[in-house]
């Protein structure tokens, strides 16, 4: 038992100690972009992924704020997507499962949004279908992916790949997670010291 | 009607080596940032009047594109074959020739907005090459492509400029911290003398063999500007500004002139680290990097010059540095198109 829990610990933190760290300052300067100008950003995966890309809307559009709520009338704009179960299941219904993300996000994209995409094999369909619209509206990708990256990681603008030994979804999603935090932590330390600044 | 915006810009090292006399022997490079100061461009489809409309400081009509007096619209709509059905007008939060590259601003947004009327979206880098192209080979400015890049790419970067005509881009990975240290160490004054850039450059550009080794010295400062910049040496930032400015006024005789000079210098005796003026030189902004505790004595040391000269028109910019780049803020064009998959 406490090999395991070792084991698994270890590459837990390598893959945390291999991050990309270019690629994620590159990705906090396009979230400081698109906060700037008002624009939405998009964050969408499949099951454990979609988790992370909920967890990612609420860290972003509250908890970066929440030491001074009243003082940030302006604010992140993030939404999974789609919205909606009902929306979900009418595109994999009557389009197909590979259009559940690109169909919802070609009906919003516009010029200063940004795209998150997770995908631990990076070669998930659906999302690289919802990669490739994004392409086509120019609005920029940040990619997630984990083992060697895929297509995701070829196709993102910028490429945030945790790398392991194919089939380690554990690992490619706790360490997602970890940047999903890492980035929550840079804005709310950033948003804190706004107002603090002024005080 | 559909709206873009794109940032002005304040450049730090580097300037005068995107020129393609130089680069096109010995890559051009600049370190510059977006400000939170922005050109807006305006563009309405009038399919009931067929005519072309230009809004800006004047107010023209005309029945074809040949017939208007602005160069840039004219010649970036017979590019784009767009013969009539429009109106484009011009907005900015400062006056033209500021020394804060508005007018290659200008050209970005008209792009990217002429681009959008006609249903075409562009990346950062199609803009900016899209801008220089109408700028330098359309209309044959004798400038370079530093603000263009800039106003396109939005942020903080290092911009190189390859002797094939490749530009490549490379942010500067700051954090807010210092990023928000430097603009607390800056301080930033329109002269309110103008010039046109080309002026300037002509002559520069004549002297670009003569001072070949000056301008590589300056392309070769961009490193260490960025990499004291990323450790938060403000104070030898200020410092390298000051050589840079140096080096810029040997490049030609009008980069600089008696009132520029007794502004820069009261600001330098009052204990300003280091600074330059904006722009291609002969007018425009003054801009000192100064410690905290000296930036009110400075202030009134250049004040106090300004009023002694009777500059009407000086005033503190207070600046910003933003990520915001060249960007449709608002596109409610009837034709706007939906990409289909």
């Amino acid at each position: 038992m406490k090999d395991f829990i070792t084991e698994f610990s270890k590459k837990s933190i390598t893959a945390i100690e291999n991050l990309p760290h270019d690629e994620i300052a590159k990705a906090l300067n396009i979230l400081q972009g698109v906060y700037e100008r008002d624009g939405r950003v998009y964050v969408f995966g499949n099951g454990g992924s979609w988790a992370i890309a909920g967890h990612w809307v609420t860290d972003f559009n509250k908890t970066v704020f929440s030491h001074h709520l009243a003082e940030h009338n302006k604010r992140f704009r993030v939404s999974r997507m789609p919205a909606t179960a009902e929306e979900l299941t009418a595109w994999a219904n009557d389009v197909g499962y590979d259009m559940v993300f690109a169909g919802p996000l070609d009906n919003v994209l516009e010029d200063g949004d940004v795209v998150i995409a997770i995908s631990s094999s990076g070669n998930s369909a659906n999302i690289i279908k919802a990669v490739e619209v994004a392409k086509k509206h120019k609005v920029p990708v940040i990619g997630l992916s984990g083992f060697d990256g895929g297509k995701l990681n070829q196709l993102a603008d910028i490429k945030i790949l945790v790398a392991t030994p194919k089939g380690e979804y554990e690992i490619v999603e706790s360490t997602h997670d970890t940047v999903m935090h890492m980035m929550t932590k840079y804005f709310k330390n950033y948003f804190d010291h706004l107002v603090e600044a002024k005080k | 009607m559909i709206v873009v915006r794109a940032p002005l810009r304040i450049s730090f090292v580097g300037g005068g080596t995107d020129i393609a006399d130089f680069y096109r022997k010995h890559p051009g490079r600049v370190i510059s940032t977006a400000i939170d100061k922005f050109v807006y461009v305006a563009i309405n489809r009038t399919p009931l009047i067929p005519k072309i409309s230009a809004r800006y400081s004047i107010s023209e009509t005309v029945d074809r594109p040949d017939d208007l007096q602005h160069t840039r619209i004219k010649a970036a709509l017979l590019d784009m074959g767009i013969g009539k059905g429009i109106e484009i007008g011009s907005f900015a939060s400062l006056p033209a020739k500021t020394g804060l590259g508005s007018s290659s601003s200008f050209s970005v947004a008209l792009i990217k907005g002429l681009n959008a009327f006609a249903g075409k979206k562009m990346d950062k880098k199609e803009v900016a090459e899209a801008a220089s192209r109408l700028e330098i080979e359309l209309l044959g400015e004798p400038i370079g492509k530093q603000d263009q890049y800039a106003a396109a790419m939005g942020g903080f970067n290092v911009i190189q400029f390859n002797p094939d005509e490749s530009v490549d881009v490379e942010p500067v990975l700051l954090d807010y911290k210092k990023r928000l240290g430097l603009e607390n160490n800056l301080l930033l004054f329109y002269t309110g003398l103008t010039r046109a850039a080309s002026s300037v450059l002509t002559e520069q550009k004549a002297n670009i063999g003569s001072k070949f080794e000056t301008l590589k010295e300056m392309a070769g400062s961009v490193d260490e500007f960025r990499d004291r910049l990323l450790v938060g040496d403000f104070k030898r930032l200020g410092g390298m500004l000051h050589e840079g400015w140096l080096k810029k006024k040997s490049l030609a005789s009008n980069v600089s002139n008696s009132t520029i000079d007794d502004l820069y210098n009261a600001g330098m005796d009052a204990g300003a680290w280091g600074g330059k003026v904006l722009g291609a030189g002969g007018g425009g902004c003054v801009m000192f990097i100064v410690a905290d505790d000296k930036k009110p004595a400075v202030r009134e040391a250049v004040k106090k010059v300004a009023k002694e000269k009777n500059l009407n028109e000086f005033q503190e910019i207070p600046v910003k540095f933003v990520q915001s780049s060249a960007e449709i803020v608002f596109n409610g064009d009837e034709f706007k198109n939906k990409i289909s998959i």
